[in-house]
């Protein structure tokens, strides 16, 4: 319990130096927001009047805290370009990424886990062979190159989805995640590769255990050992593997959005990039740290949980 | 005569792993009766630990090829189905391994492990059954709170009571035969001690037979009727212990009896060493090292962001004196606080109170492991010229005329100066190490058990090199060791630690023979020391 | 010490070391023939020729403007290639004084720094480029020291933990009683030892790098025009996608090429020195 509250205040700690490093880059590095927000040929009076207004002439560190107080509140700031909350900007958008990142998550577990122990256990077979080139060659796929390949072969060839068919979840739950089906898998094919070779390799290490030897020689079959000793030991490498994995999934999905049409967080990134508009940056980026730690910190009570040497702390 | 338990002929043991085949075990041959404890004796790679391996059923890769019959109670199991060879695994057989820290699953908790075999064997037995024959294998191997252990993850045990749990567990279905391969080799010598004890407990009570597996002739000889010495991967010697031990008729059993320290106290002690005090350095009267009231320190950080820094004091108050040109023991169990005594007085370690005096200069040290105390990196004469680049000697004749000096001292071959250590062995790393040690002319070396990762046979040759060097140079040696023998062989005074304290200290003569601290005795007795009034 | 040998320590072939040797030669092979002659000016446009299908005039086909494929990719893929190296140098220099520092000198300045690069860590590397460039704006360069930057944690990571390594090792301890002061130590007695360690990560970064190079292009936000770029090839091919499903060949397949060259050496190169 000691340990889970420790976690939960050093993701507090993380989260808030996250946020101070993005607040004062981003209130440092882009030049005047009230600039911005009455176009280029504003009078300058009336640009010092909103700068006042705005509070852009206190320090630093009390524009901090005020932006860090109304973001617990839910108040993101203003877009630029839309002129409206950022909060409401992004409502719609959060959980469209999540369920993308969460769907492609799943996949990599699903399927990383049965192929690694198919293919540590017929180490050396054409199958296991086959396997481990296969990998090689998936790792070396960018997601949209294989989003790309996706859309092409199972969209435009076997008609199993309509790219760029995108559904709202308001609309319809059931067709909004069997359209996120395909670019979750484009996200989770290079990290399911990459789970197996990992699965593969540390099944083999601990395989060659000492304590393996052990359990031959109380005569367990090749099958109870492997599931009765060796998997437990190989399987927590692989976690940490998976929680590094969230972060990527998410800033694969960015990418993935792109690629499939899907109107979630990475679409929205990308376009406030293009328009500079600096607050909904801001905020989607503070937001997916968030979503990294706290993950992070999920991935490290499970570790805890798996491993007991870890209790020691 | 009894009842043949295992009877293996033509054993021949080959490895495939590389582009040439290597056999490890040829033309092996050994002959158990019930109950009996044989020894196997011989030093790394003489194939002992691979032909207990293939009795265990234990080399299953493809890539080793064994031939020949090994027969137990009459089934051959080198030539039976795996279904077969499993039944007799951990139920008739059972195997003991050396490193008790590895060998147990560090993810399951002991009670499971220990119960394994019984699950595997005994599907029939009910939950409750099986737990109580668990707990009493638990306290049969002399564990003192069986529940409490059976509860526990390996990592929260000793090394000692890990080894106790293998034992447990190897023994929870009374096997027939209990393969014990070095089960004491990576413990403390007075934990060694219990567990013969326990092992010859085992014999005598349950009738157990017993292969024993060790690089150490005298405790085989100590432990079981009949021994078998391996070389190279033959058996070259077999016979009953005592008389193989008293008469050997090979040259090499011969030198491995002669690698053990002899320890005679009813007679002088110059007649167990090979340096005399005549050619020794005449004592000056002054001290390389003097150390008074040295408490040391270590520090651990918390994990996580608020982690404090803990500062544990792990040597308490000792004060001691090396005087030039003498040696001085310094001996102690694991964790007892010798080597951090000695990493402080080198000044590797700066977390300390009380005072060091170092009279003659910086000291310098060799290291117990010579697989990592030198810089893989770089050429041996690369590695003995760096301490002359430190000193400032920047004349490279002048640094090679020396490296080549010193190359001669320590008896390494010049050719050898163009190798990485990668390509040495492991007595000639340690040459290499004493000679860098040396390089800098030290007046004071420590020697952080400088032997014991060696082979009996090496451990003579660099002992009898560091005895000369320390006479030829006039060196005070504060040496560290936990080997009672070799320490009566080789140093001049003695202090004993325990627990970050200094019990006992004294000249080893007076140590030895008078001393009356309990701890000395014990471990005197440990290392099978006997003094006149206990025989 | 490192040496090199196509087999492993134990004598057993290694096929990754010759398997990446021989793609990542046929790769450089392309790049070089784009620097010193390629086939056609990448942008000389033919109208008459959109989306040729492979030929041997056009062996990779043609574009939207009929602009010879073969010609873009190999011209794109060295620009890749440098933006690769750029990015791979800037990580590996950062990351070698912040993790040789924290792992030899430990103590409070190691807990803090490898606090905030365990954050950045966490943090994926497109995500922090693309913060990176929002902020500075895109193009070539933006795009090397973005990316250079958000490659430093994980340089600085395994550094930090080789240094940290050997730093509490016998052989460091012997030297430091011999007189070698800490600069001595770190460059003479520790660095050494890494070079094998390090020459495989730079080869996996080269391999990062590459992909995400291209993911930025793709995105718009790396290389501008007209300067081919991988990346934004295949997002042009992706809107004809259902015209001239072959556009995307080319530079996806080059884009592989680069990466499992890479990724094969630096797997080999790690094969070789943990055997």
């Amino acid at each position: 319990m000691r340990f889970v509250l420790k976690k939960i205040l050093t993701l507090a700690v993380t989260v808030l130096a996250i946020s101070f490093i993005v607040f004062l880059a981003f209130s440092v590095i882009p030049g005047d927001p009230a600039l911005m927000l009455l176009g280029g040929e504003s009078d300058p009076a009336k640009v010092e009047a909103l700068r006042q207004k705005m509070g852009l002439n206190d320090p630093v560190i009390v524009q901090y805290e005020r932006w860090l107080a109304a973001f617990l509140r839910g108040d993101m700031g203003t877009s630029y370009k839309y002129s409206m909350p950022v909060t409401r900007l992004l409502a719609d958008k959060v959980p469209i990424t999540l369920a993308l990142s969460a769907e492609a998550f799943l996949l990599m577990v699903v399927l990383s886990i049965p192929l690694g122990i198919y293919s540590a256990k017929h180490e050396g077979s054409a199958a296991d062979r086959f396997l481990v080139v296969c990998n090689q060659v998936v790792m070396a796929i960018p997601p949209f190159f294989s989003g790309i390949l996706i859309t092409y072969l199972f969209g435009m060839l076997l008609h199993l989805f309509t790219p760029g068919g995108y559904v709202s979840f308001r609309e319809d739950l059931g067709a909004f995640f069997a359209y996120l089906f395909f670019p979750a898998l484009a996200i989770a094919i290079p990290k399911i590769a990459m789970a197996v070779k990992l699965l593969r390799s540390s099944v083999l290490t601990e395989s060659k255990k000492d304590y393996v030897r052990t359990a031959y020689s109380r005569g367990n079959s090749t099958n109870s050992v492997l599931y009765g000793h060796v998997l437990k030991n190989a399987l927590l490498p692989a976690v940490t593997f998976f929680g590094m994995a969230i972060a990527d999934m998410i800033a694969g999905s960015i990418i993935i959005e792109q690629v499939f049409g899907i109107p979630g967080l990475g679409k929205t990134l990308l376009t406030s990039i293009g328009n500079r508009d600096y607050p909904v940056i801001e905020a989607i980026i503070v937001l997916i740290a968030v979503i990294v730690v706290a993950s992070n910190v999920l991935v490290d009570i499970l570790y805890q949980v798996l491993d007991p040497r870890i209790e020691i702390d | 005569m009894g009842k043949t338990l295992l009877d293996v002929s033509d054993l021949n043991i080959e490895f495939h792993d590389h582009q040439a085949p290597e056999r490890v075990v040829r033309d092996f041959d050994l002959l158990m009766e019930e109950g009996e404890i044989v020894g196997l004796v011989g030093e790394s790679g003489s194939g002992k630990s691979m032909s207990a391996m293939a009795i265990a059923g234990l080399l299953n890769r493809h890539e080793i090829e064994k031939t020949g019959k090994i027969l137990f109670d009459g089934t051959d199991l080198l030539h039976c189905s795996r279904e077969k060879l499993r039944s007799y695994q951990g139920s008739d057989i059972s195997i003991v391994f050396q490193e008790p820290m590895t060998s147990l699953d560090p993810v399951q908790k002991i009670g499971r492990q220990v119960e394994e075999s019984l699950k595997i064997h005994h599907p029939d037995l009910s939950e409750q059954e099986r737990q109580n024959r668990m707990l009493k294998s638990l306290s049969d191997a002399g564990l003192p709170d069986p529940a409490g252990v059976a509860r526990e993850y390996p990592f929260e045990l000793s090394g000692g009571m890990r080894q106790r749990v293998m034992i447990a567990a190897a023994m929870i279905d009374d096997p027939r035969l209990l393969i014990a391969d070095e089960p004491t080799t990576a413990l403390d010598v007075l934990i060694q001690e219990q567990i013969i004890e326990l092992l010859r407990r085992i014999n005598r009570e349950r009738g157990t037979a017993v292969l024993f597996i060790s690089h150490d002739l005298s405790l085989v000889n100590r432990l079981c009727s009949r021994v078998l010495v391996m070389h190279h991967g033959k058996v070259i010697e077999t016979g009953r212990s005592s008389e193989v031990f008293q008469n050997p008729n090979r040259d090499y059993t011969k030198k491995l009896i002669a690698s053990i320290p002899r320890v005679n106290l009813q007679r002088p002690r110059d007649n167990d060493r090979d340096v005399h005090p005549e050619v020794s350095p005449a004592p000056t009267g002054k001290n390389a090292l003097s150390v008074k009231d040295l408490s040391v320190f270590y520090t651990s950080r918390g994990k996580g962001f608020f982690g404090r820094t803990q500062k544990t004091e792990v040597v308490h108050h000792v004060s001691l004196d090396v005087g030039e040109g003498e040696i001085l023991a310094l001996v102690g169990a694991s964790g007892s606080g010798k080597s951090t005594l000695a990493r402080a007085v080198a000044g590797l370690n700066p977390l300390h109170t009380g005072t060091i005096e170092l009279p003659d200069g910086r000291p310098q040290m060799v290291f117990q492991d010579p697989y990592n105390s030198l810089n893989p990196a770089y050429t041996i004469r690369w590695l003995l010229e760096e301490p002359l680049r430190l000193a400032g000697v920047n004349d490279e004749k002048e640094r090679k005329k020396r490296v080549d000096e010193m190359m001669e001292l320590v008896h390494l071959d010049k050719t050898l100066g163009d190798r990485y250590p990668s390509q040495l062995s492991g007595g000639q790393r340690q040459r290499v190490c004493i000679g860098s040690a040396l390089m800098q002319k030290p007046k004071l070396l420590i020697a952080d058990e400088p032997v014991s990762a060696l082979d009996v046979t090496i451990q003579v040759e660099i002992l009898s090199l560091l005895k000369r060097l320390q006479r030829e140079l006039g060196l005070a040696v504060l040496f560290i060791s936990h080997d009672l023998r070799t320490v009566w062989q080789l140093c001049d005074r003695v202090a004993i630690m325990k627990d970050g304290l200094i019990v006992d200290q004294g000249d080893v003569d007076e140590i030895y023979l008078h001393s009356q601290s309990e701890y000395t005795k014990q471990l005197l007795q440990a290392a099978c020391i006997v003094r006149r009034e206990e025989q | 010490m490192f040496r090199f040998s196509f087999h492993a320590k134990d004598g057993k072939k290694n096929s990754y070391l010759t398997a990446g040797t021989v793609i990542t030669i046929l790769v450089l092979a392309l790049i070089l023939l784009g620097i010193v002659h390629a086939p056609y000016d990448t942008e000389a446009m033919n109208t008459s020729e959109k989306f040729a299908g492979f030929s041997l005039l056009h062996i990779l086909g043609t574009d939207n403007f009929g602009r010879d494929v073969f010609s873009r990719v190999i011209v794109g893929a060295f620009t890749t290639l440098k933006i690769a190296a750029g990015t791979v140098a800037i990580g590996l220099l950062g990351g070698l004084v912040i993790g040789a520092a924290a792992g030899y000198f430990g103590g409070a300045a190691d807990a803090v720094l490898m606090r905030i690069n365990d954050t950045l860590f966490a943090f994926p590397s497109v995500l922090l480029a693309l913060v990176i460039v929002s902020l500075f704006g895109s193009g070539t360069y933006n795009v090397i020291w973005a990316l250079g930057i958000a490659f430093i944690p994980s340089f600085a990571r395994m550094v930090r933990s080789e240094f940290l390594r050997y730093r509490e090792s016998d052989f460091i301890a012997g030297a430091r009683l011999q007189g070698a002061g800490s600069m001595r130590i770190m460059a003479v007695h520790i660095f050494p030892n890494t070079l094998p360690v390090l020459l495989s990560s730079v080869l996996i970064g080269f391999n990062n790098a590459v992909l995400a190079e291209a993911g930025l292009s793709y995105l718009g936000i790396g290389v501008q025009p007209p300067e081919p770029s991988l990346g934004r090839m295949l997002s042009e091919a992706q809107s004809y996608l259902m015209t001239a499903p072959l556009y995307a060949f080319g530079p996806g397949v080059m884009i592989i090429l680069m990466v499992l060259g890479f990724s094969l050496l630096g797997e080999g190169v790690s094969k070789r020195v943990n055997g």
